[in-house]
């Protein structure tokens, strides 16, 4: 039987969003929080996201393409799904995701060309048959390679992350503006609520690509970049610490207001959620992470290049799992609270199987990496050798520049 | 201007994309969408016609059943409709004929849905802590002991 405590209403006793609904928000996250990253290398100037601004790339547009896929779960009649991007209108804010979605997606998908345009055409003029065809066609028939063409190619790419950067951040954090936006449920009617999802959303993109840039190098048998570990590390530390202080700003305000909302709210934090707010998200997922990435940060001269590549993965795994639990605290906590707000309802536990079920939650997740090994095989992400990428030049110190 | 062919074949491939959108749209979006509202008004009709009644009410019961119902509105389920408790009317008859036997739930959380304690319902209301009830009836049949038609304990 459902465990219900406190005052609350009889007929209310569910949890109707669910783990879908939970994973939504996580993966829509990884792709605005890995465009900051090509952001910060494309519109920033920042040299030292160099080895990863491609990647970062590819990781969003891998997380983009399936980051409806939870909602369809969720909803059923995936069949209708176009019809969001058909009949968008203002008065739902769900229903301007048809414009959100649609608009990001052409950025994104005009930004991989443009960066992906000398290479596709050198494929296409290498390759033979059906494979020059499917290249020609990416290459819309122009095969021009000229240094003012390239410069053209590189003035759009920075355009596009112009434009870009705010789509994306508006994509994120209109996804935390539909929670923030109900105003009949105090845990998430908050205007912060939006700029927490997008703070958020830029850890767990960061904390990703710290991870997948050192497998792939790994596995690619390059070397890790120093700069690129800490500069990631770096901003991680920056976006965590916003992060943390804005979530905690939230609950220490409600505290300090003790407004009839924090009776509940409290009561929430400290029950339902103790595990996965208290435990997971605040203590495992934020203070643990923060002292790494401080090592990092602070004492990045005395570091060993292998302390601070764990260090950082290790940080980049557990941010990894506290920004999924903020989604779930949000999400799921968010109803764990009778509409009387002197109770709460029964907890809420996935199943195993099942379309809303954990394993389907798993191969979400999975699912863009196995996306990203496909785009890596029709468009490389590690760059064939070009003369103007420092690292195929003769490399000055080699020991100081990699570890 | 040359060196630019490119970008101008990018962005003809968008105002092609974007004219087969609009153009597109005009087919996609249903006739009768945002005639009330942002949605398909027509569907609430069509609704309608492919969901006929599935309930009764207690009064279409007691066509057979005149001796239940008698005594169910004597007692204090009075005002708990058959098809409650029961399955709806369209599982049990359908056009004035018994299709197939009325199914029972007899298990403890159909009546614990009403009589669980919770704290929001109205304290006079029987209410019970099914751990405690009986030194823990969670799992056994309440109609074991209790008239489900006119429950008196």
């Amino acid at each position: 039987m459902p465990e219900i405590s406190g005052y609350a209403f009889p007929n209310d006793v569910h949890v109707h969003w669910s783990l879908m609904i939970v994973m939504y928000p996580y993966i829509t996250g990884f792709v605005a929080g890995a465009f900051i990253v090509t952001a910060l290398y494309h519109l920033f100037g920042k040299k030292e996201f160099e080895p990863v601004a491609r990647l970062a790339l590819a990781t969003s547009f891998c997380f983009m393409a399936i980051a409806t896929f939870p909602l369809n779960l969720h909803l059923g009649h995936a069949e209708r799904a176009f019809n969001v991007v058909v009949t968008p209108h203002f008065s739902s804010a769900m229903a301007g995701f048809g414009l959100l979605y649609s608009g990001y997606f052409v950025i994104l998908l005009l930004e991989v060309w443009f960066v992906y345009r000398r290479e596709i055409i050198e494929t296409a003029r290498r390759s033979r048959g059906v494979k020059r065809v499917f290249y020609a066609a990416l290459a819309l028939g122009t095969y021009d390679t000229s240094p003012e063409a390239l410069e053209i190619d590189h003035r759009a790419v920075k355009l596009l992350s112009a434009f870009g950067l705010p789509a994306a951040c508006m994509l994120h954090g209109y996804v935390g503006f539909i929670f923030g936006g109900i105003k009949a449920n105090p845990w998430w009617s908050t205007p912060l609520m939006p700029v927490i999802f997008l703070l958020s959303a830029a850890v767990s993109g960061i904390a990703l690509l710290v991870l997948l840039y050192q497998v792939t190098a790994k596995l690619g048998r390059r070397p890790i970049e120093r700069e690129t570990v800490q500069a990631m590390a770096r901003w991680l530390w920056f976006f965590l610490i916003l992060t943390v202080t804005l979530e905690l700003l939230e609950i220490v305000l409600l505290a300090y207001e003790n407004s009839d909302a924090w009776h509940i709210i409290s009561q929430l934090l400290t029950t339902r959620l103790e595990f996965s707010f208290i435990s997971v998200q605040m203590i495992g997922g934020s203070l643990v992470p923060f002292i790494l990435l401080a090592i990092v940060v602070t004492m990045n001269a005395y570091l060993h290049d292998r302390v601070r590549n764990t260090l950082a993965s290790v940080a980049s795994l557990l941010l990894l799992v506290q920004v999924f639990s903020m989604r779930w605290n949000v999400v799921i906590g968010g109803q764990l609270l009778s509409k009387s707000f002197r109770g709460l309802r029964s907890g809420y536990q996935p199943s195993l199987f099942g379309r809303e079920g954990v394993i389907v939650a798993i191969a979400l997740f999975v699912l863009p990496f196995v996306l990203l090994w496909v785009f890596d095989r029709v468009l490389p992400i590690e760059p064939a050798a070009a003369p103007s990428d420092p690292r195929h030049e003769p490399a000055a110190e080699p020991a100081r520049r990699t570890a | 201007m040359e060196s630019a062919r490119h970008v101008f074949r990018v962005l003809f491939l968008l105002l092609v994309v974007v004219v087969i959108f609009s153009v597109g749209r005009t087919f996609l979006v249903p006739k009768s969408y945002g005639a009330y509202g942002p949605y398909r008004f027509d569907n609430v009709a069509e609704q309608a016609a492919i969901r006929p009644p599935q309930h009764g009410g207690s009064a279409s019961c007691g066509a057979c059943h005149a001796e239940r119902l008698k005594a169910v509105a004597a007692g204090a389920h009075r005002r708990v409709g058959c098809e409650v408790c029961h399955a709806p009317l369209a599982r049990h008859v359908q056009d004035g004929a018994r299709i197939a036997a009325m199914p029972v739930d007899r298990s403890f959380t159909l009546c614990a849905r009403c009589h669980r304690r919770i704290e929001g319902r109205p304290a006079a209301f029987p209410q019970i802590v099914l751990a405690q009830h009986q030194g823990g009836v969670e799992g056994t049949a309440c109609i074991d002991c209790h008239a489900p038609h006119s429950p008196k304990l």
